[in-house]
C-alpha cells in the first residue's frame, strides 16, 4: 500500500534521487543534500509549531511505499508565500492606448513584475515517479495537501495558489526565458532554475525587470509560452483545476508557466470532504473510491481506499487501512471521493 | 540668393515645394493649414504671438523671386502641446553575490526638450543643392537667434529622420509605436506631421522600455539618422550640435542639440559696418543678416572683413535692402560643401 505522509529527516537519501528526477522549473526541490536537509528539519520544526494564523511554515508530504519503503513522491505547502521574502510573479494585464481625437481604444497587454501573491497559502513541490502518473496515487500526493489544509484551516490562508511549470524544451530551453530571463539574468534558463532551488530567492529582486513588458513586443515563440503548460506539468494542472482553480492572469516569471488560484473554502477537497468515526471491520463491501486521511498534524497520513461510506456513520476501515493512517477505532478520520 | 520670412503670397510656390518633397514636408502639403500657418509666420515676424507660438518660417530665394527651399525655426515646442521623446538611459541590474552584472539600455519617455527651439521643415529644390545654397538655408536661421536670443529657447534642437526602408516603414516603429497605435508608421507620421501630436500622449506606453527587448532591427536604429539626414547632420555638428541620447519616439532618428549661445554661428557671428566694394576673387563666403526682424533678410556672399566693417558688393547689399554704413550680423561660412536636405 502507498501512504502519504509527512517527511522525516531519514528520508533525506531518498528525497535527493526524488530532486535528481524532478523536472527542471520545479524550483522548490533542489538536488543539494544540505538544502534538502535544512527543507526537511523546516518542515518537522513547522509541525511542531502552536500554530493560530498562517506565518513562515512549511509542510512537505512524502508518497511511501509501505511493502519496501521506496519513496515515490513528494508535495509541499508552504503556508504563506513570501513571508520571510516576496514571492515574485508577472502580472498580465493589458495597458489600454485610447484616443478620443483618432478614435483608437485597445489594451496592449503587459508583464509587469509584483509582490501581488504575497500572503496566498501556496502548493508546490509536486514531484511523482514517473510510472504513477495519472493514477489514483498522483491524486492523493496532490489532494491530500487539500486534506491538510482542512484539518487545520488555521495554518493556511483564505486563498490558496499553486504555480504550474511552463513550457520548455527537451534540452532545457525556455522561449520564454530567452526573449525575456536571459537579457536580465545572463544566465541559462537551466542554470537560473538550479539557482531558485539553491539560493534565497532575494538575489532576483536585484535582476529583474522593474518595468512592464509588453507583450506584443516578445517574440511570438515566447508570446505563445505565456501560460502554457509543461507536458509533464499537465496532470498537476489537471487535478488542481478539478478542484476549482483557476487561472488567475499571473506567471512565473522565469518561464511564463501559469499560475492556479482558488478561494481556499471553495476548494472541492476542502469544501466537500467529509469527517467520520472509524469502525475497525475485518472486510469491506466497497461502494466507492476515496481519499483517506487522519486529522493528525505530526502524523499527518493520507492513503487511497475502497469504502463503503454512508454519510453520519462511523466508517469501516480495515486493519491494512487503520495500520497505515495509524487509526483505531473512534479515531476521526476525513474522507473525499476520488 | 536670400533668405526672407515667407509670405502670404508664397502659397503656391511652397505647396509646390511640398509636392516635391512629400513626405518630408508633411505639415506644408495641406493648403488650409498652410494658409493659416503663413498667417501666423506673419504675425511671428511682427512679434504679435507669444513665444509658444512663434513660427519663423524662411524661404529661399534666388533674384528672379523664385521660391527655392523653406527652413523654420519654432521659438518653443511643447508648450501648446507635450512634446515627447525617449531618452536612452541605463539600467544596471547586478548580483555581486552571483557576479552578474548587466547593462541594459532602456528608453525612457520624457518632455525634457520643453519650451527649447527647434529646427525643422527644410526643404531645398534638389536641383538647387549646390554652391552655399544648403548652409544658408540651415545656417541662417541660426543668425535671426543670435541676432535676438531673447526670442528662443536655451537650447536649439533638431530632430533627424530616422532609418525607414523605401515603403516608408520603420523597423523602430515596427517593434514599438505599432504596438499601441495600431497603425502603419507612415499614417502616424502622416498624422503627426500634421500637427496631431497630442494623441501620442494618450496612446504610447508612459513606462520606460527595455531595449534588449525590441527586435534586432529596432535595436540597429535607435538613434541612426536616415542617409537623406546626414547632410543635415554634419552642417549641425560642425555647428556644435550633438546626440545626447534624445531619440525621435516615432523613428528613433536622433534629436541633436546645441546651447544656443555655443552654436557656432552664434557664437563666431559679429556686428560689422556694410562698405559698398568689391571684393577681391579670393574672398571667403560670410553669412550675412541686416539685423531686422519683421524685414529679415539674410543670405551668403563673398567679403572681406577690414576693421569693423565688412566689405561686400553691390548686388548683397541690395540683396540685404542695406545702404553702406548700416550694421550686419555676419560669419564666415564653414567651407564645406555639404547641403542640408532635411531638418
Amino acid at each position: 500500500m502507498l501512504v502519504l505522509r509527512t517527511v522525516q529527516l531519514t528520508d533525506l537519501p531518498q528525497l535527493q534521487r526524488l530532486a535528481r528526477e524532478s523536472l527542471v522549473g520545479v524550483t522548490s526541490l533542489p538536488d543539494d543534500s544540505a538544502r534538502l536537509r535544512d527543507r526537511i528539519l523546516d518542515a518537522c520544526m513547522s509541525l511542531q509549531q502552536n500554530v493560530e494564523s498562517p506565518g513562515p511554515q512549511n509542510y512537505f508530504f512524502v508518497l511511501e511505499d509501505q511493502a519496501d519503503r521506496r519513496l515515490l513522491g513528494c508535495s509541499e505547502i508552504v503556508a504563506t508565500a513570501g513571508f520571510s521574502e516576496p514571492f515574485y510573479s508577472l502580472r498580465n494585464r493589458p495597458f489600454t492606448s485610447a484616443s478620443r481625437e483618432l478614435n483608437i481604444e485597445h489594451g496592449v497587454p503587459a508583464l509587469s513584475l509584483c509582490h501581488d501573491l504575497n500572503g496566498h497559502t501556496l502548493l508546490r513541490g509536486f514531484h511523482i515517479d514517473s510510472a504513477r502518473v495519472r493514477t489514483p496515487h498522483s491524486e492523493l500526493l496532490s489532494r491530500a495537501r487539500l486534506l491538510f489544509i482542512a484539518a487545520h484551516a488555521q495554518r493556511f490562508a483564505d486563498a490558496v495558489i499553486s504555480e504550474i511549470v511552463g513550457y520548455s524544451t527537451d534540452n532545457g530551453h525556455s522561449p520564454f526565458w530567452d526573449a525575456v530571463g536571459k537579457h536580465f539574468f545572463d544566465l541559462s534558463y537551466v542554470e537560473a532554475e538550479r539557482l531558485c532551488g539553491l539560493e534565497s530567492r532575494t538575489f532576483l529582486a536585484h535582476l529583474m525587470p522593474q518595468y512592464p513588458i509588453y507583450v506584443p513586443m516578445l517574440p511570438q515563440a515566447a508570446q505563445d509560452c505565456i501560460g502554457r503548460i509543461h507536458p509533464d506539468g499537465q496532470e498537476a494542472f489537471d487535478i488542481l483545476e478539478r478542484e476549482g482553480f483557476e487561472t488567475n492572469g499571473y506567471v512565473d516569471l522565469f518561464d511564463g508557466g501559469p499560475t492556479l488560484q482558488a478561494r481556499t473554502g471553495d476548494i472541492r477537497s476542502i469544501a466537500q470532504s467529509q469527517t467520520a468515526q472509524v469502525l475497525a471491520v475485518s472486510s469491506i463491501d466497497a461502494r466507492g473510491r476515496y481519499l483517506v486521511s487522519n486529522d493528525s498534524l505530526g502524523h499527518f497520513r493520507a492513503i487511497v481506499a475502497d469504502l463503503d461510506y454512508r454519510a453520519g456513520q462511523p466508517l469501516g476501515l480495515d486493519g491494512e487501512m487503520c495500520q497505515a493512517l495509524q487509526v483505531t477505532e473512534g479515531s476521526s478520520i476525513r474522507l473525499i471521493a476520488l | 540668393m536670400i533668405l526672407r520670412p515667407v509670405q502670404v503670397t508664397d502659397l503656391p510656390a511652397l505647396l509646390a515645394l511640398a509636392r516635391l518633397a512629400g513626405r518630408g514636408l508633411t505639415p506644408l502639403v495641406d493648403e488650409e493649414r498652410l494658409t493659416h500657418r503663413l498667417r501666423w509666420v506673419k504675425r511671428t515676424f511682427a512679434e504679435q504671438v507669444e513665444r509658444a507660438d512663434a513660427d519663423y518660417l524662411f524661404v529661399l530665394e534666388d533674384d528672379d523671386q523664385q521660391v527655392l527651399g523653406v527652413s523654420a525655426i519654432s521659438a518653443a515646442i511643447g508648450l501648446r502641446e507635450p512634446w515627447y521623446n525617449y531618452r536612452v538611459g541605463l539600467t544596471v541590474n547586478a548580483s555581486p553575490n552571483l557576479g552578474i552584472s548587466r547593462q541594459i539600455p532602456t528608453l525612457f519617455l520624457n518632455n525634457e526638450m520643453t519650451g527649447q527651439s527647434e529646427l525643422c521643415s527644410l526643404f531645398l529644390r534638389p536641383d538647387q543643392r549646390r554652391g552655399s545654397n544648403g548652409r544658408l538655408l540651415s545656417l541662417g536661421r541660426l543668425l535671426l537667434a543670435a541676432e535676438f536670443p531673447h526670442l528662443f529657447g536655451e537650447k536649439l534642437i533638431a530632430e533627424l529622420r530616422g532609418s525607414a526602408d523605401e515603403k516608408g516603414c520603420s523597423p523602430f516603429w515596427d517593434s514599438v509605436g505599432r504596438h499601441f497605435f495600431k497603425m502603419d508608421f507612415s499614417h502616424a507620421d502622416h498624422l503627426s506631421g500634421l500637427g496631431n501630436k497630442a494623441f501620442i500622449a494618450e496612446l504610447m506606453p508612459r513606462q520606460p522600455l527595455y531595449a534588449c527587448l525590441l527586435t534586432e532591427q529596432a535595436q540597429a536604429v535607435i538613434g541612426k539618422p536616415h542617409p537623406d539626414a546626414e547632410p543635415a547632420l554634419r552642417i549641425l555638428t560642425a555647428e556644435g550640435f550633438s546626440h545626447q541620447g534624445y531619440i525621435d519616439i516615432f523613428d528613433a532618428g536622433p534629436v541633436i542639440e546645441a546651447p544656443l549661445s555655443t552654436i557656432r554661428t552664434v557664437r563666431d557671428s559679429q556686428h560689422l559696418s556694410l562698405v559698398i566694394d568689391t571684393p577681391d576673387d579670393q574672398a571667403p563666403i560670410w553669412l550675412i543678416h541686416n539685423r531686422r526682424l519683421e524685414n529679415c533678410r539674410i543670405t551668403a556672399a563673398p567679403a572681406r572683413l577690414t576693421g569693423n566693417s565688412l566689405l561686400v558688393d553691390r548686388l548683397t547689399a541690395k540683396r540685404l535692402q542695406l545702404q553702406p554704413g548700416d550694421s550686419v550680423r555676419a560669419v564666415p561660412l564653414p567651407n564645406r560643401q555639404w547641403h542640408a536636405v532635411t531638418a
